[in-house]
């Protein structure tokens, strides 16, 4: 219940940024679809001393743990569409993972800036300013200029459970 | 399908409900990490357009949960081995739940190292109920057995202390040690073993780097002091000579060393008159200085009935007195 007025606060204040948006487009089904997914990545050491990662279902996590959280797109309609932008909130309880994709389009102060972890500050309750790391990120997105019909993606992040 | 993460820095719209659910952002970290049982929520969310205009959809979300993780650490609080005399000794130790949920921990120990020179007699394992850090006997629970900590927060620190009793045998400078473990009661073992279903919310609990047991020494030393008389005599004849022939002055010298660790009270050095020979009286002396033969404020009282006594009070150890005194052989 707390999730669906989150969703709907949301749905308005984007009615509200955006007045002229046409209400028939809300009603149609959407030709996109996203499909979220969790895996946890576990690192099996072989009796030599080698090491594999593995994939597997998230049934048993501890902090320290590694998730790779991924998201499927896919455009079943006729037409492409553009201006594509996935964007995830991170868990709290989860922090980005430092073998992140440094090029990754991140926001540290709760979605209001964008850009690659590396140009963006954080401002300490000190007043001094620092270097954001990945435990600051608060969120990932993804920018793609268009999907053509029937196309299809998978947008994953790796992060580490606080 | 392909896996995507290319960026396109195409300016578009910042997406509102992204925006707010970013709002929540907060997290209890811990050395534990998130505590167990919280579940880890994720959604995604997209907008593009349609060529109809602007439009956002919402990914499902998916949901895990953090399973329990055991982990514990136990140090000695005592900052060296303690000076211990023969009776009773306290131990500190300091137990802190390493984990990220609640858990109990089953206490043993142990007084039987090996390299002991001697072992003590546990007494009881008790806690620090008052959290002053000392054992206050009669406030400080005493833990009954099996000795179990109760169920300690994520992050909870404890103070235990080991109540033990050391041996009248333990002679000084002697070491002795006593090992103390501490097991979380859901399980403990290899890191990375699971007891399934045993965690917190009906989740699994993984034993974590500590192996979800810890163990911590704590040293005593004896402190044992002892005294030693060393008596000595030297004979005049009244010829000048050393023949024992009445007449003959006997000067007695009784050295009273104290060695060992730490302090003796009230130590008084007593000797008889022997057999024959008469007291001479004032020659009583301590370290060289006279001493009165009467009791009064001196340390020192002689006669021929009662002997002589000298009253030493406190002595460290390291320290040795010296009594002297003369008799005449009769």
């Amino acid at each position: 219940m707390k999730k669906l007025n989150k969703i709907m606060i949301a749905m308005s204040a984007i009615a509200m940024a955006l007045p002229a948006m046409p209400l028939a487009a809300q009603d149609a089904a959407s030709p996109v679809v996203l499909k979220g997914d969790v895996m946890a990545e576990k690192v099996i050491t072989a009796p030599d001393g080698s090491e594999t990662r593995e994939m597997v279902p998230p049934t048993t996590i501890v902090p320290g743990d590694r998730l790779i959280f991924g998201t499927d797109y896919a455009n079943s309609g006729s037409d492409a569409v553009s201006n594509f932008v996935v964007t995830n909130p991170l868990p709290a309880a989860v922090r980005l993972a430092p073998d992140a994709d440094p090029a990754l389009h991140v926001s540290v102060d709760g979605g209001k800036t964008w850009g690659a972890l590396s140009a963006l500050s954080i401002t300490d309750s000190d007043g001094t300013t620092r270097p954001a790391a990945h435990a600051d990120v608060t969120h990932v997105r993804w920018v793609l200029a268009s999907i053509a019909p029937g196309a299809s993606g998978r947008l994953t992040y790796p992060a580490i459970i606080r | 399908m392909t896996t995507d993460t290319r960026i396109n820095f195409a300016l578009t719209t910042i997406c509102g409900a992204a925006a707010l659910s970013g709002l929540l952002f907060a997290t209890s970290a811990q050395a534990g990490g998130v505590t167990a049982g919280t579940l880890i929520e994720n959604t995604a969310v997209a907008s593009y357009d349609d060529g109809a205009g602007p439009r956002t959809i919402n990914s499902n979300t998916v949901t895990v949960r953090v399973d329990e993780l055991l982990d514990v650490t136990l140090t000695s609080l005592d900052p060296g081995p303690i000076t211990a005399r023969p009776g009773d000794a306290v131990l500190a130790f300091e137990l802190t739940n390493q984990g990220n949920g609640p858990e109990a921990f089953r206490l043993v120990a142990n007084p039987a190292v090996a390299g002991n020179d001697f072992d003590v007699t546990v007494r009881a394992i008790a806690k620090d109920s008052n959290g002053n850090g000392v054992y206050d006997e009669g406030i400080d629970q005493i833990l009954t057995a099996p000795e179990t900590t109760d169920l300690l927060a994520a992050d909870a620190v404890l103070t235990l202390f080991v109540l033990v009793t050391v041996p009248e045998g333990a002679s000084d400078t002697q070491t002795s040690n006593v090992e103390l473990t501490a097991e979380a009661v859901t399980g403990s073992g290899a890191p990375g073993s699971v007891f399934a279903g045993a965690g917190v919310d009906g989740g699994d609990a993984i034993v974590g780097t500590t192996g979800a047991l810890a163990t911590a020494r704590g040293g005593m030393v004896a402190g044992m002091v002892s005294v030693q008389l060393i008596k000595s005599v030297v004979l005049r004849d009244p010829f000048g000579g050393t023949g024992a022939v009445p007449g003959t002055v006997a000067t007695f010298t009784i050295e009273a060393r104290v060695t060992g660790t730490g302090t003796i009270n009230d130590l008084t050095v007593t000797d008889a008159i022997p057999e024959g020979t008469t007291y001479a009286p004032g020659t009583l002396a301590l370290g060289g200085a006279t001493l009165t033969d009467a009791a009064d404020g001196d340390a020192g009282t002689g006669s021929d009935a009662a002997g002589i006594a000298v009253n030493l009070g406190n002595v460290s150890a390291g320290s040795t007195s010296t009594v002297t005194f003369d008799v005449v052989i009769d």
